[in-house]
């Protein structure tokens, strides 16, 4: 069983019978057991995953109508919520949370017959770029095992790329999809705000976090698009979309497209290996007929900090909910005093998250707001007319996704600003809504690199084209494993 | 500049208690001094944008059934109410 295949030649080879959904799913939870416990994507799998697959081939058997997922095994960043299946978050708080309902992503994904093999490893609460502030322990980058796969969505992007399963929906709010996408030679997705509804993803910082694929081909991820974008009465930030179909004219091109190069995300720091993939890039566009030139976004040095400083406002006060009545985990109240007992309760968070909510807790306050949030908030309004304004001379903007390679596990965790910085590619898209993409286009030394695209809001559509284009320059080494 | 002793009065009101010095308080400093960047954006005149979505884009205010009772789920459900630490 080749469990290599896209997303869309899955659905290609069940639908001329070639294999069944219970062949394939089968063959996926045999190559999980044997390669995740070296690479710890998966947080849980799907023991009913075998007979859910059954059914499905039994609906196709008799001719019944079968969703577009024919029985794809796809794994869920364990931050969004299956009804009746854990969703911890990757956190202690949150270790025997059973979810009460399905978020929009899975109920549409259920109706379209996906098969959710597992939930992906993830930073505790999202707030990571290493997964290794996973509770659990970290995944391990499957180019190399010594290094981060990135995060916070690294669980779903090592599967995707170690062949656990064919697609993956993870979170980005400041990168989260793109990063570990670029560290592990897949396609991340963060899409234009709204886009796809929040509904049921535990929330760590609303205002600009999304839900976006991992998958392996440009395609797949418009394919994912197709079936989980629009307007959703249960999120009112959701925008209607008018049922774009993101895989019609995905062979477009990029022949006479405008690209600016973003100058703030390829200075000083970056890798030169990098740098060269960047350039490298941008020769292929333009020789696929883009024209490609400089554009300064002079806000992107001071976009991490305006990122951080909102993020932990957000997450400060969404995480005010575990408190152990709500949500959390067990132990009686008896001899506790109000404040005591929430204080024994959050101990259960791990230290990442800890030191957000106390930033989350410190930049807004009084005395401290105008200084730090309100500051930050400006940041982000000044940005967003920067990309605008940009936005009105070029279609699209370029730059590395991120400006290093994959590092060693435990280089950095000790040394949060220098975790910081790896994010100065990635949070602008967030900051203003934008909708970016990361595409594998090389490996350097054994280690992925990914490109990263943006456009405007609401030209996701655009953005896939160049994206598949970019993608086909380039035929990339399978990985190593 | 920020001083510990902000940062620990801040834990202390959001309900964190701190016992590992090096672990937090020194970490939380570096993060926070980080973030003196801003002041040099120069964005003091620039005004804050947000999104405002008027009252008849949200959700018609009802009840929208839900087929299981999420109260039982409550750690500390006792039948007829929910069992709360004392408030001092």
């Amino acid at each position: 069983m080749n469990l290599k295949i896209s997303a869309l030649d899955y659905v290609q080879e069940v639908q001329n019978g070639n294999i069944s959904a219970e062949d394939f799913t089968a063959a996926t939870l045999e190559h999980i057991h044997s390669i995740d416990e070296k690479l710890h994507a998966l947080l849980s799998v799907n023991d009913d995953a075998i007979n859910q697959a059954r059914e499905i081939d039994k609906k196709i058997k008799s001719g019944d109508k079968v969703g577009a997922c024919f029985g794809m095994p796809i794994s869920i960043k364990d931050n969004m919520c299956i009804k009746n299946s854990k969703t911890t978050c990757a956190s202690k708080m949150l270790e025997n949370f059973i979810a009460p309902y399905d978020a929009t992503v899975i109920s549409k994904l259920k109706e379209q017959d996906a098969i959710f093999i597992g939930k992906a490893n993830m930073d505790e609460f999202a707030m990571g770029l290493t997964t290794e502030f996973s509770a659990y322990g970290p995944s391990k980058n499957p180019w190399n095992v010594d290094c981060t796969p990135g995060g916070s969505s690294g669980g779903s992007a090592v599967s995707v790329s170690a062949f656990e399963c064919i697609a993956s929906l993870g979170s980005d709010t400041g990168g989260s999809v793109r990063n570990p996408a670029s560290f592990c030679s897949a396609v991340g997705y963060k899409p234009t705000y709204g886009l796809i509804s929040r509904y049921g993803l535990i929330s760590y910082a609303n205002s600009i976090e999304q839900i976006g694929p991992v998958t392996r081909t440009v395609k797949d991820t418009a394919f994912l698009l197709n079936m989980i974008t629009g307007l959703d009465p249960n999120d009112n930030t959701t925008v209607d979309n008018k049922n774009e179909d993101y895989l019609s004219g995905i062979d477009s091109g990029v022949e006479g497209k405008k690209i600016g190069i973003i100058k703030e995300m390829m200075a000083e720091g970056t890798d030169p290996a990098v740098v060269s993939a960047t350039k490298d890039a941008i020769s292929k566009l333009e020789g696929l007929g883009a024209i490609c030139e400089e554009v300064s976004l002079d806000m992107v040095k001071y976009s991490v900090a305006a990122y951080y400083t909102i993020t932990a406002t957000e997450a400060g006060s969404n995480l005010a909910r575990y408190d152990n009545l709500r949500y959390g985990y067990d132990f009686s109240v008896e001899g506790y005093e109000f404040n005591s007992y929430i204080q024994k309760a959050r101990k259960n968070f791990g230290p990442e998250v800890t030191r957000r909510m106390i930033i989350g807790g410190f930049v807004p306050s009084a005395g401290h707001a105008g200084k730090y949030f309100l500051k930050a908030l400006k940041v982000k309004s000044k940005l967003t007319k920067e990309i605008n304004e940009a936005f009105k001379k070029y279609d699209l903007l370029i730059a590395p996704t991120v400006p290093i390679l994959p590092f060693k596990l435990g280089e950095k965790i000790d040394d949060p600003v220098s975790l910081f910085l790896v994010d100065i590619n990635t949070v602008t898209a967030n900051l203003t809504g934008k909708p970016a993409i990361s595409v594998p286009f090389t490996i350097s030394n054994g280690l992925p690199i990914g490109i990263q695209l943006l456009a405007d809001s609401m030209n996701d559509k655009m953005l896939l084209q160049a994206a598949r284009a970019l993608e086909q320059t380039v035929k990339l080494p399978e990985v190593p494993i | 500049m920020v001083t510990e002793e902000e940062i620990e009065k801040v834990a202390k009101l959001m309900k964190i208690e701190v016992d590992d010095h090096k672990e937090y308080v020194d970490k939380v400093h570096a993060m926070i001094d980080y973030f003196d960047i801003l002041d040099s954006a120069g964005v003091e005149d620039e005004e804050i944008s947000m999104q405002e979505i008027p009252i008849t884009a949200l959700r018609e205010d009802k009840h929208i059934p839900f087929d299981e009772k999420l109260i039982e789920k409550l750690n500390h459900y006792k039948g007829t109410y929910v069992r709360a630490p004392k408030m001092s």
